[in-house]
């Protein structure tokens, strides 16, 4: 019994003593643990803690810096269209952790070295300027009971601020505009920008000396840089400006709409862009590689060490395929003849005339030139750059698109090369009377002769055997309403009422009449009912000139890295080759008809255009159009006047055709008798001034854009 | 008489001075954060409200000390089905559960969201300690046999709250769940041998693990975040902009701190929300070595205090819960201060008692108030056997 007893107890003690055991082992192994612990931060704090300090103290800013200037655009002849300008500029920079106090320091010390236009400061920023630099006045705008209501939170930081900015009296405001203004306007310019991002303070009309003054004083000007930006610089002046487009100045910086778009791209806000025509269309390709530096500084914010990321590079270069010496020539050529046409009566409507010229087998825009007749400000009359219109307005085309009337004629199969059909005054029931211009006696003719001559009562017949119906005279004449869209078909093909795509934004495919009156048929089928852009006729002729292959206009022609050198170009990135639109589903021989009646236009016993381009050496084809129009331009009191638009395509030479162009010269004289034919002249002298520029440069003669410069001068009227 | 005298004079002060410290340090550490918050937090006076916590937690130990400890043991699995209950309403998502980051693991209450598994922490500690207790009185002289089904049984109660942390998934509580019942084994008085294979076992099932881990991610069905953790850990200066991030900015933190600290207020090192998890650099960074050893010594004295308390206790149903907190506290500060120094990957885990944290606080103190329960009933037999 005791026995039992005392194995019991033994058992028990042996149970005891085994717990505490076992809880010490435990506490020891916390104490492994802690000890581990306290170690390891012995190692990190003690040892190694020097390192960790001195990387905390240095702080990385991987800021993006000096903007790189964009692409060069050359011409095709590989002349400098486009250059950049390089600019002194003044930059800020602020940190995450820059204050208010700080950057109106910088601002009050920048202000006693620089000149800083102040027209941009508005008077909210005066009034912010006030709140940040009187704390304890701001403060005492706010009544006692409104802090009350603050501390209760009823009212906020920002109702606080609004009152504040309420209560400033015009006496403060003036005060700081009397002393501060310039401290403000450069605040200001600090202020709009994100941090780490470069913001402009001053890029135009930086002096030397205030460049030189503020490169001595940067140490004490903490994030101010003086660094280059760069401006757009036009070799060739005002020729063909509108076409290049614009880029945005560093204050409108990235344009709205397109934000998110160039933010992806890793954009800064304030960054330049295009943002019209060509500049816009090619920003991708011009937009220079930013240099990418990192900025490693201390706390207190010296710059230990700065390391080159990435280098940066100027955008890529365009080679245009204008020839800039004949749009130079062609636009002095426009300017002339419309200030011609002008000093003659009955043309107080006339303000702008276009030409498009493009080689024919390639789509290259040679030439693409506009000019409006307008008056500045003083009144004065100027002729400004209206290259635009050429892809942005239409017009009645007239005549000019008869060729695409007859092929489809041939092609619908209700006439054939040969078709002779009579030419006579035709009285449909409801319609004024349809009929040729009065230089053709009526009487039987082919296509080829009502080409020559411009039949329109040809194309009127071509026009009802296409609508399925049979002329009677002094009666209705009922059409198929399908016979718009069968004939719109076949002008498409040519180019006429779609877009042509051309390398630009903003082309326009012109307007469609809405009427399917039987007269508008025959109308269309002279081209005075729907309205074509300039760009749409030079596409139409080139389609005719080339045997029937609709090519896409194009302005860029070549994409080349850029290189340093001055005079090299740099390796070709991009070549942009003709394409083809779509082949004219027709015969060759149909097409061949046309371009012969085209060249009897020129060169014909009867051609309309005769006496401008017989003799011409270079063997030109081509059509003139006068369409009877309604006058639609700026005047408005005189809007819906009947008017003359006049028009001339053409391509040269008629064998092998290296130029198509067109000519449109819309709301030219109101009254027929006060005709000029001014598409003609130009048309001419268009053509004989590329043929120049081909035989000069064949002899390699110097080019002449020197003396074209400096006749500048003389152009302005 | 005697009795309930001696019962009074056993709330142990020792304890609640050094958990006084501690919430000193949590005040001070909270409000120096402040200022490095997200602009969206800046308002909120996270230390008042801390301090507010542990008047809460102060209550909750008031409560537990109306009880006597011993009622818990007939409750035990009552308590176990309760927290069960819960941690299932997440897995079946009742309705008010929320998810964070991925994590399925809280209910939406009015003060805030509760965490059901910091309670279950609690509960497992209870129901292993009752397992271990039913266990030793049936054996008295346990074999080899005995302590394999001591070993199973607790086991057998570890796995269906391990499968539910597993599906939310929350691995760091997991694991704190398996370092609780780790010392509870431990101390249960299981021969040491089988503690030994364990161990031997678990060592090297955490180098297949990580093996597992970084070569066959697929195989172990990884989430990618859990990948990165490891990533991070293991070379923190690659992935310094990516996974490393946490811990290259821990590291800079501390280390900065150098002997002295560089003085209250003083952070040069942004870390993202240091009011919670990343508590200890802010502290490191602050104080110093000095500053950081003091707070770990804090812990060590607290956990010291709680052996003493374990060991003064005669009936080995309380040892054995003071030495299920102890796993809890040593593992959540071991893993805490361990990540934030690079000793262990990054998981969720807040320093107990100092991070910012309603549910987690009161949980912790829910545990003091155990192991005060503990010593309160603890007689001291002045006819002790004990030599």
């Amino acid at each position: 019994m005791k026995q039992i007893q005392q194995a019991q107890k033994a058992k028990k003690k042996k149970k005891r003593t085994q717990l505490p055991f076992r809880l010490n082992v435990l506490f020891f192994a916390v104490f492994l643990l802690f000890s581990a612990l306290i170690l390891r931060l012995g190692v990190i704090q003690i040892v190694y803690g020097e390192q960790y300090r001195k990387e905390v103290e240095r702080t990385e800013n991987v800021t993006v810096n000096t903007p790189a200037p964009r692409g060069k655009i050359y011409d095709r002849n590989y002349q400098v269209v486009v250059d950049n300008e390089p600019l002194h500029a003044i930059t800020y920079t602020r940190t995450q952790t820059t204050k208010p106090s700080e950057m109106i320091e910088v601002a009050k010390k920048l202000a006693t070295y620089i000149e800083k236009p102040t027209d941009r400061v508005t008077e909210r920023d005066i009034k912010d300027y006030w709140i940040l630099t009187n704390e304890e006045k701001a403060k005492q705008k706010i009544t006692e009971k409104e802090w009350k209501q603050f501390r209760a939170k009823k009212l906020k930081d920002k109702d606080i601020y609004q009152l504040q900015l309420e209560r400033i009296t015009e006496e403060d405001v003036k005060m700081i505009k009397e002393k501060e203004l310039e401290v403000v306007a450069i605040f200001r310019e600090m202020n709009s920008g994100y941090a780490l991002t470069p913001q402009m303070i001053k890029n135009e009309g930086v002096t030397d000396e205030e460049y030189a003054v503020v490169s001595e004083h940067l140490e004490e000007l903490p994030g101010i840089d003086v660094t280059t930006d760069w401006n757009r610089h036009y070799a060739f002046g005002d020729t063909f400006r509108t076409v290049l487009g614009n880029i945005t100045s560093s204050e409108e910086g990235l344009p709205r709409e397109k934000l998110d778009y160039y933010l992806a791209r890793d954009y800064n806000r304030n960054d330049r862009v295009g943002k019209s025509y060509i500049e816009a269309q090619y920003e991708d390709v011009l937009r220079g590689q930013k240099a990418k530096i990192k900025n490693v500084t201390d706390k207190a914010g010296n710059i230990i060490e700065t390391i080159e990321m990435s280098q940066g590079q100027r955008g890529k270069d365009i080679v245009l395929t204008i020839d800039m010496e004949l749009q130079q020539r062609v636009e002095k050529i426009i300017e002339e003849e419309l200030m011609t046409m002008k000093r003659r009566g009955g043309t107080e409507l006339l303000d702008r005339a276009f030409v498009v010229m493009m080689d024919p087998n390639t789509g290259e825009i040679l030439s693409l030139a506009g000019k409006r007749y307008t008056r500045d400000e003083n009144g004065k009359v100027v002729l400004k750059d209206y290259a635009l219109g050429t892809i942005t307005s239409a017009y009645a085309m007239g005549s000019a698109v008869k060729g695409a009337t007859v092929l489809t004629g041939f092609q619908t199969g209700v006439i054939h090369p040969g078709t002779v059909l009579i030419d006579e005054p035709l009285y449909i029931k409801g319609t004024p009377t349809k009929k040729s211009h009065s230089g053709i006696r009526p009487g039987p003719m082919n296509d080829l002769k009502a080409l020559e001559m411009s039949s329109n009562v040809y194309m009127f017949k071509t026009a009802i055997a296409i609508a399925g119906s049979t002329y009677r005279p002094h009666q209705a004449l009922p059409i198929k309403k399908e016979a718009f869209s069968i004939m719109r078909r076949y002008f498409n093909q040519f180019g006429l009422g779609v877009k042509t795509g051309i390398d630009l934004p903003g082309e326009i495919i012109g307007w469609p009449g809405q009427s399917t009156l039987p007269g508008h048929l025959l109308d269309l089928a002279i081209g005075q009912f729907d309205v074509y852009t300039p760009i749409q006729m030079a596409q139409y002729v080139s389609t005719i000139a080339n045997g029937g292959y609709r090519i896409q206009p194009h302005v860029v022609k070549e994409i080349r890295e850029p290189i340093s050198e001055k005079n090299q170009m740099g390796n070709v990135i991009y070549s942009f080759e003709p394409k083809v639109l779509n082949r004219v589903d027709m015969k060759t021989e149909y097409i061949e008809r046309v371009r012969e009646g085209f060249y009897r236009v020129m060169h014909g016993s009867n051609g309309t255009a005769r006496a401008f381009f017989a003799n011409a050496p270079y063997d030109p084809a081509g059509k003139t159009g006068t369409a009877q129009a309604f006058y639609d331009g700026p005047i408005k009191s005189r809007r819906m006047t009947p008017t003359y638009n006049l028009t001339l395509v053409g391509f040269a030479p008629y064998n092998n055709p290296e130029v198509a162009f067109a000519v449109v010269v819309p709301w030219v004289y109101q009254n027929a008798k006060n005709h000029y034919p001014i598409n003609n002249y130009i048309g001419r002298k268009i053509l004989d001034a590329y043929f120049e520029l081909k035989k000069q440069r064949q002899l390699g003669q110097p080019s002449s854009t020197e003396s074209l410069n400096n006749d500048e001068e003389t152009m302005e009227r | 008489m005697e009795n309930e005298k001696t019962t009074q004079t056993k709330i142990d002060y020792h304890l609640l001075f050094i958990l006084f410290l501690i919430a000193v340090v949590s005040a001070i550490a909270i409000e120096s954060a402040r200022e490095t918050l997200p602009a969206k937090l800046q308002h909120i006076n996270f230390a008042q409200k801390q301090l507010m916590w542990y008047a809460i937690g102060a209550v909750v130990v008031a409560v537990t000390m109306l009880f006597d400890y011993d009622r818990l043991f007939k409750i035990a699995w009552y308590l176990y089905g309760f927290g069960m209950i819960l941690l299932l309403g997440l897995e079946l998502n009742v309705p008010g559960t929320v998810t964070i980051k991925g994590a399925t693991s809280w209910y939406s209450l009015p003060g805030g969201n509760f965490q059901p598994s910091e309670l279950m922490k609690i509960f497992m500690i209870i129901v292993i300690s009752r397992i271990i207790v039913n266990h030793r009185e049936k054996y008295h002289d346990p074999t080899l046999q005995d302590d394999l089904k001591l070993l199973g049984k607790i086991a057998l109660s570890l796995l269906p709250p391990l499968f539910l942390l597993a599906r939310q998934p929350d691995m760091g509580m997991s694991m704190v769940f398996m370092a609780i019942a780790g010392s509870l084994i431990l101390v249960s008085g299981i021969r040491l041998r089988i503690i030994a294979a364990i161990a031997g076992l678990a060592v090297l099932g955490a180098t297949a693990f990580i093996v597992a881990f970084l070569y066959f991610p697929d195989v172990l069905k990884i989430k990618q975040y859990q990948l990165n953790r490891f990533y991070g850990w293991l070379n923190p200066y690659e992935y310094a902009s990516e996974q490393g991030f946490q811990l290259v900015k821990s590291l800079l933190a501390i280390g900065s701190g150098e002997l002295y600290g560089k003085g209250y207020k003083n952070l040069d090192v942004y870390l993202p929300e240091s009011h919670t998890d990343f508590i200890f650099s802010i502290i490191g960074e602050q104080f110093g070595f000095i500053g950081a050893s003091i707070v770990v010594s804090l812990f060590f004295l607290l956990i010291y205090r709680m052996i003493q308390i374990a060991l003064e206790c005669h009936d080995p149903f309380g040892s054995y819960l003071c030495a299920g907190v102890i796993g809890m506290i040593t593992f959540q500060v071991f893993q805490n201060v361990g990540m934030t120094i690079g000793l262990l990957p990054i998981t969720g885990l807040p320093l107990p008692f100092v991070s910012y944290g309603g549910s987690s606080l009161a949980t912790y103190m829910l545990a003091i108030g155990l192991v005060l329960n503990v010593r309160s009933r603890t007689q001291k037999f002045m006819f002790s056997a004990e030599q």
